[in-house]
């Protein structure tokens, strides 16, 4: 049957395949695709859609500070360990619906929605044990925040590093790597909390990193902005990946008590 | 002695702040021990009515007390220890890594003591028959124990009012019948009892007083006999009587409302020739 | 919470393909990203603000927009104003600093710069929704899958869309579950208040949201979503002579922009 040559069109597929006296009644299948990397289509539209409605809800304030987080941040932070690669495009689609629905949600416009797919991606690519690609991508978000010149200013070498750096060193030594993703997989109790921290680094330091260069690109903020509000963004930067954290732990176990759609889950087969 | 008034309505009105009006001059009063069932069509106000007793709502108008308190002035977690509120679906309120947890998470929200809060998750893990669930994860229980979990994350807070939000939708008979026992239990033990439901076999089983509602307002209130007696009524209101009921007033009987199964076994057996025992077999016609 | 698109009625610009829609946003956003020049953007945000009147939309989200964005626009215009390395001193601040790069002049050029980058993230934030509220969804779909993206990622969107008002009415209970018992969604409040709450609700939502994936994964699977076979649609797009007209203009604007910008016109 897999050898059948699909046919052109429906009304062709309709014509009777058995020869006149043969008793031989062919039937043709085929395999949906209804999935992308291991995850199924509807788990992506539905995170897409909980990313959407997340957008719309301000819900962590930065101690001492002014602003509210809102909610979507963390659904990037730890979308990669949850859908894996597939991450990247669920988020996409949430990114792009929500600037449709809320066109003024974005600082970075049009392309806001690449900014919490490379966050999803870079996890998600880690996750699923493509540290090169992982690494890769890592670095093409770094290099390219290096190439505005305006990066090459005093001390703003001090934007991309609280987190980027270690995310990218997670990606790239060994054991480090391996005994994050064993411990999210493995769900081991005593060593999945630091585990997930280090995920949701990497899925957020993605995300802030590919904001930060769109936003310096598109409107040239020189080192006297970045460099004194630091403090402050590494504030908003801790705070997400903490709160993605306790999320995270909770829903990594949650789905897999529950037998929900996992992507871990899919590499423990 | 007529027992005392837990919660009074009194011309109570509801606007959505899309402009809708759920409710419309309601005025009601529920007893200490009352079992109440709430019925009526999709949109006919239950579920808004009674949200407003445990403060999820503020009445646009008019006012609702709850133990001779206002809720308007009230906050829902205050009110939530009078008038304990069951959401239909368990999944929405479950996200603690165990039973006990989740038990445990609405006392500590409330600063109850440390000490309090483990002696009372112990005795309701002991009462609704979940001790060798303590230490699961919710997710990983079957639909009938998360049920029973979020009573418990209700009953955690010591209310003396529980409201159970369509207990028996998506459940199968067994399912239905576990829950609704909970809920007789409870009863039995001298809570208040308000259901919503559109199950009229389980109005008709259980409740004590039928309301049914219908465009925000209350079209009938009384006993499930008088109520479900007006079955023309009823139809008019889309809604339909037990269908022992309906199978009883078909049959002739016109002098009660037969309400169970049991009831009309013992009404045919007046109306039949021959007495049937259970495992007899039948007489020829 | 989410107010729609479609806000245009029989406007030409809803007339157009959303194809055409989507190569003009292109157009305009590589253009405003490629001048630095405040007559160049000037000209830019008046062609933007012309096919908005075109097209028949109200003023208030661009009144909307513009609160939105004060803060970032004020910190775009102090920093450039303050900091940008001009040499038409017009007003005298202070001494220099040379520590934070302040001349303790503002200049000509700072000025020109921060407004040219305050008008550019005007024209940024105003080309999206302009194209949004003039294209109806299943049509901007249409264009994303005639323009090659993925059937499936167009999928994927639509089926978001249309998942949202059972995940925002889930979210809505969820959260009055949760103020059953004890958890505060109200603004203010401690940070672990706030933090305890954020996870109650996204933890419940999450894993709910998850359960009905299945039940849609089945419907998809039973309606044959992803057999190898040519899609048809309910929907055609056709392009028309003014589409052809349109995408042409723009086609036009980007290379005379960008052939000015080579020349080195357009930037200070």
């Amino acid at each position: 049957m897999a050898d059948q040559e699909q046919p052109k069109t429906e009304l062709e597929s309709s014509t009777p395949l058995e020869q006149p006296g043969s008793t031989v009644t062919q039937v043709r299948t085929y395999k949906a695709k209804g999935r992308i990397v291991g995850m199924s289509i509807a788990v992506l539209a539905i995170w897409a859609a909980l990313y959407i409605v997340a957008s719309a809800i301000p819900a962590l304030p930065v101690p001492g500070m002014a602003g509210m987080i809102t909610l979507n941040a963390i659904m990037t932070a730890i979308s990669g360990m949850i859908l894996g690669p597939a991450a990247a495009i669920a988020n996409a689609a949430g990114g792009i619906v929500s600037m449709i629905l809320f066109p003024y949600g974005f600082s970075a416009g049009p392309l806001g929605f690449l900014t919490v797919t490379m966050g999803g991606l870079v996890a998600g690519l880690f996750m699923a044990n493509k540290w090169v690609l992982a690494a890769i991508a890592e670095i093409l978000i770094i290099g390219s925040w290096f190439v505005n010149p305006q990066s090459w200013q005093t001390g703003m070498w001090m934007v991309p590093l609280p987190y980027s750096a270690i995310a990218l060193l997670v990606i790239v030594i060994k054991p480090v790597r391996d005994w994050v993703r064993n411990a999210i997989i493995t769900q081991n109790k005593k060593t999945m909390w630091l585990a997930v921290f280090m995920m949701c680094i990497i899925g957020h330091a993605a995300e802030f990193l590919t904001t930060n260069t769109m936003v310096n690109w598109m409107f040239n903020l020189s080192w006297q902005y970045w460099v004194p509000t630091l403090p402050y963004w590494i504030m908003v930067d801790t705070v997400v990946i903490l709160a993605s954290t306790i999320v995270g732990v909770g829903v990594l176990v949650g789905l897999k008590k529950a037998r929900l759609p996992l992507f871990p889950t899919i590499l423990e087969k | 002695m007529p027992e005392p008034v837990v919660i009074q309505c009194r011309e109570v009105n509801f606007l959505y702040p899309n402009g809708v009006q759920a409710i419309h001059n309601i005025s009601l009063s529920i007893y200490r021990g009352d079992y109440i069932a709430f019925v009526g069509q999709n949109g006919s106000g239950k579920t808004t009515l009674v949200k407003h007793f445990n403060g999820l709502l503020k009445p646009s108008s008019g006012s609702v007390t709850v133990f001779g308190e206002e809720t308007r002035d009230k906050k829902v977690s205050y009110l939530s220890r009078k008038v304990g509120y069951v959401f239909q679906n368990p999944d929405d309120m479950l996200f603690s890594s165990s039973v006990a947890d989740e038990i445990a998470y609405g006392p500590r929200m409330l600063k109850v003591d440390p000490e309090q809060v483990s002696a009372k998750v112990e005795s309701i893990l002991q009462e609704l028959d979940l001790k060798n669930l303590r230490d699961t994860h919710p997710f990983a229980l079957s639909l009938g124990d998360r049920q029973r979990l979020a009573v418990a994350c209700a009953l955690s807070l010591d209310p003396e009012v529980f409201v159970f939000d369509e207990p028996t939708t998506g459940q199968d008979f067994f399912g239905s019948q576990s829950i609704m026992g909970l809920i007789d239990e409870l009863h039995q033990k001298g809570k208040t009892v308000v259901i919503i439901t559109h199950d009229m076999p389980i109005v008709a089983e259980h409740a004590q007083r039928v309301i049914v509602m219908n465009k925000g307002e209350i079209a009938l209130e009384g006993s499930p006999q008088e109520v479900f007696s007006q079955v023309e009524k009823l139809q008019s209101l889309s809604l339909k009587a037990p269908q022992v009921t309906l199978l009883a007033r078909a049959l002739g009987e016109s002098s009660r409302t037969i309400l169970h199964i049991p009831e009309m076994v013992d009404w045919l057996q007046t109306r039949l020739p021959v007495t049937i025992k259970s495992g007899e077999e039948l007489p020829h016609v | 919470m989410f107010s729609v698109s479609l806000k245009s009625r029989n406007s030409p610009l809803q007339k157009l393909d959303g194809r055409t829609k989507l190569i003009f946003l292109a157009v305009i956003f590589i253009l405003v990203l490629l001048f630095t020049d405040l007559l160049y953007i000037t000209a830019l945000l008046a062609l933007v603000l012309a096919a908005w009147f075109i097209a028949k939309l109200p003023t208030q989200p661009l009144k909307e927009m513009m609160q939105f964005f004060l803060w970032i626009a004020v910190i775009i215009l102090i920093v450039q104003v303050f900091f940008y390395p001009g040499t038409t001193n017009l007003v005298h601040i202070s001494k220099p600093v040379p520590a934070i790069g302040f001349s303790g002049y503002l200049t000509l050029e700072g000025i020109l710069f921060g407004l040219a980058m305050v008008l550019r993230l005007v024209v940024i934030m105003i080309v999206a929704p302009l194209m949004v509220m003039t294209t109806p969804l299943p049509e901007l779909m249409l264009a994303l899958v005639k323009l090659k993206i993925p059937y499936k990622f167009a999928f994927i969107m639509t089926t978001a869309l249309s998942l949202l008002p059972s995940i925002q009415n889930r979210s809505a209970i969820i959260q009055q579950a949760q103020l059953c018992r004890g958890i505060s969604y109200d603004s203010g409040g401690k940070f672990i208040t706030k933090l305890k709450a954020s996870v109650s609700l996204l933890i419940p939502l999450i894993l709910g949201a998850f359960r009905d994936s299945q039940t849609l994964e089945v419907a998809m699977n039973s309606r044959a979503f992803g057999a190898p076979i040519k899609r048809t649609f309910l929907l055609e797009s056709r392009f028309t002579p003014v589409d052809i007209l349109v995408i042409a203009g723009a086609f036009m604007l980007l290379t005379i922009g960008v052939m000015l910008r080579i020349r080195g016109f357009g930037v200070y």
